[in-house]
C-alpha cells in the first residue's frame, strides 16, 4: 500500500490553524494588522495622486498664452460675480442672525470646510467608496459629512494618518434623513445597489401620501439638520416618481443622483466647529 | 535556506498587480465598471515555493489585499489560503514552466474570489437583479482582461527571478 504523504496535508493544516487563530485572536490584533497594512500602502496612493496633479500641471502648461489670458478673463468675471454673491450672503446671514436672536432660536451647527483631493474610487457592486488625501493630519473626524459642488457625497467611515475612506451616497450602507425642498416633513434617503452604466441612483422612503412627483417637475431632495451630520438644504438628488411603499402608509421612490458622483476629483469634508455631545445635545 | 527569497519578488509583483488594477478601477468608475484581478496572485507561490515560503507569501498577499479593498479584513486572506491549499495539494500535476496551466488556475482562483466577495459582502442583495447584472459585467470584464494580464504577470515574475539570479523552476517538478 502506498505510503500517505503527510507533507501534502500541510496547507490544509495551515488553513485550519489560521482559521482557529483568526477566530480566537482579539479584535485589537486584527485592527493592528489592518491599520499597519493600510498605512503602509497609503503613501503609494498619495504619491500617485500628486503625480496626477503634476500631470495636470504640465498639461495646463502646454496651453498657449492666448488661451490662458482668455481663461483669466473668464475667471475675473466669475470672481466679480461671486464677490457680489458673497456680499449679499453676508448681509442675508446678518439678517437671519438678527431674526434668530429676536425669536430666541437655538444656534445652528457651524462647519469648517476641508477641501480634499480624491485619490482612489472603488465603485462596484460590492462597495461604493472613495479615498481622499487628507486624514488625521487635517483632523478629519469619523462620521463627518462630505459634499461637492452639486451636493451630498457621503460620510467619512475610516480615518487614517494621511487618507480617509468615504462611504458614498450611492452605497446601500448609506442612510440619512432628508426632506423635499418644497415640503418640510422628513423622509429617509438610502443608497441602493447600483445598476451600472454610469447612472447613480438611490431610494427615498417614508414620503407622505400627499406629495406628488412627476418627470416634468421632479422634486428636489435635500438634506435636513435632523441627522446632525449634514447642514440643511444640501442637494441629494431629484425624485421623478413616488409609489405606495411596502407599508401602504407612506410612499417610496427612486432618487436620481448627480452622475459626477462617479468621477469625483475634489470634495469638501464638513468638520463641525462645535461637535455634538451625545449626552447633552439632541440634534 | 530557511525562506525562499522568491517570496519577495512574488509578493512585490502581487502588490504591483493590485495597485495597477485599483488604478484602472479608479479610472473606470465613471462607467461603473470594476475589475477583479486577484486570481494570478496565488498561482505561482502555490506551484513554485515550499510550504513555509508559500504560506508566508500568501499570508502577506492576503493581508495586503484585505487592507486595500473595503471588504471585511481577513476575508481574502482566508480565501487565498483556501484556494492556495487546493492548488498546493495537486501542484505535481501542473506544468509551471509554461503559462497554460497557471492561466487556467488563475481564472479559477479569480472566479472563486469573485464568488467569495459576492457571498460575504452582498449576501443581502442576492435577490436584487441589478446586483447580479453588475457581478456579471465585472466577471466578464475581469476574465476577459485576465487572458492578457495573467501571461504578462507570470512572465514578469519569471523574468524577475532570472534578473535576480534566482531559481526559475518550481521546487517540485511535475509528474511527467
Amino acid at each position: 500500500m502506498a505510503k500517505l504523504r503527510l507533507d501534502k496535508l500541510k496547507p490544509l493544516v495551515a488553513l485550519g490553524v489560521f482559521l482557529i487563530a483568526w477566530w480566537i485572536v482579539p479584535p485589537v490584533i486584527k485592527s493592528f494588522f489592518k491599520i499597519n497594512f493600510t498605512e503602509f500602502q497609503a503613501p503609494s496612493w498619495v504619491v500617485s495622486s500628486y503625480l496626477e496633479d503634476l500631470q495636470g500641471f504640465w498639461a495646463r502648461r502646454s496651453h498657449s498664452k492666448i488661451e490662458l489670458i482668455e481663461a483669466g478673463r473668464e475667471l475675473a468675471r466669475k470672481k466679480a460675480y461671486y464677490q457680489y454673491i458673497a456680499q449679499r450672503n453676508e448681509s442675508l446671514e446678518a439678517e437671519v442672525d438678527r431674526l434668530e436672536s429676536i425669536l430666541h432660536m437655538p444656534t445652528r451647527r457651524e462647519f469648517r470646510y476641508e477641501v480634499a483631493r480624491v485619490v482612489r474610487r472603488d465603485l462596484s457592486a460590492w462597495w461604493q467608496q472613495i479615498i481622499i488625501r487628507k486624514g488625521r493630519d487635517y483632523n478629519i473626524p469619523e462620521g463627518a459629512a462630505v459634499i461637492f459642488s452639486s451636493g451630498v457625497v457621503g460620510r467619512v467611515v475610516e480615518v487614517n494618518a494621511f487618507t480617509s475612506r468615504i462611504e458614498l451616497v450611492t452605497s446601500p450602507n448609506f442612510r440619512m434623513a432628508a426632506t423635499f425642498e418644497t415640503d418640510g416633513r422628513p423622509v429617509i434617503y438610502q443608497g441602493v445597489v447600483q445598476s451600472g452604466f454610469g447612472r447613480a441612483t438611490g431610494s427615498v422612503n417614508d414620503a407622505p401620501q400627499d406629495i406628488i412627483a412627476n418627470s416634468q417637475a421632479p422634486l428636489k431632495l435635500v438634506s435636513t439638520s435632523l441627522g446632525g451630520t449634514f447642514p440643511p438644504g444640501l442637494t441629494i438628488g431629484t425624485v421623478s416618481w413616488l409609489e405606495p411603499g411596502s407599508t401602504g402608509i407612506f410612499q417610496a421612490g427612486e432618487v436620481t443622483l448627480d452622475e459626477r458622483l462617479l468621477s469625483l476629483h475634489e470634495v469638501s469634508v464638513l468638520i463641525p466647529l462645535n461637535p455634538l455631545e451625545l449626552n447633552n445635545d439632541v440634534p | 535556506m530557511f525562506l525562499d527569497p522568491r517570496i519577495l519578488i512574488m509578493f512585490g509583483a502581487n502588490a504591483l498587480l493590485l495597485y495597477l488594477s485599483l488604478l484602472v478601477n479608479s479610472a473606470l468608475s465613471s462607467w461603473s465598471l470594476y475589475l477583479v484581478l486577484l486570481g494570478p496572485m496565488l498561482v505561482l507561490p502555490a506551484i513554485f515555493l515550499r510550504h513555509r515560503s508559500y504560506l508566508l507569501c500568501i499570508l502577506l498577499t492576503g493581508l495586503w489585499v484585505d487592507a486595500a479593498l473595503p471588504c471585511q479584513f481577513g476575508l481574502l486572506t482566508l480565501g487565498f489560503l483556501t484556494a492556495g491549499a487546493c492548488i498546493f495539494q495537486i501542484r505535481f500535476r501542473f506544468r509551471a514552466e509554461h503559462n497554460y496551466h497557471p492561466i487556467i488556475l488563475s481564472h479559477s482562483c479569480n472566479l472563486f474570489c469573485i464568488a467569495l466577495i459576492s457571498i460575504a459582502t452582498g449576501f443581502e442583495y442576492l435577490s436584487v437583479s441589478s446586483f447580479w447584472i453588475q457581478i456579471l459585467i465585472t466577471t466578464v470584464l475581469s476574465h476577459g482582461l485576465l487572458t492578457i494580464v495573467a501571461p504578462w504577470f507570470f512572465d514578469l515574475q519569471r523574468l524577475l527571478f532570472e534578473l535576480c539570479r534566482l531559481e526559475t523552476e518550481p521546487e517540485d517538478f511535475p509528474i511527467l
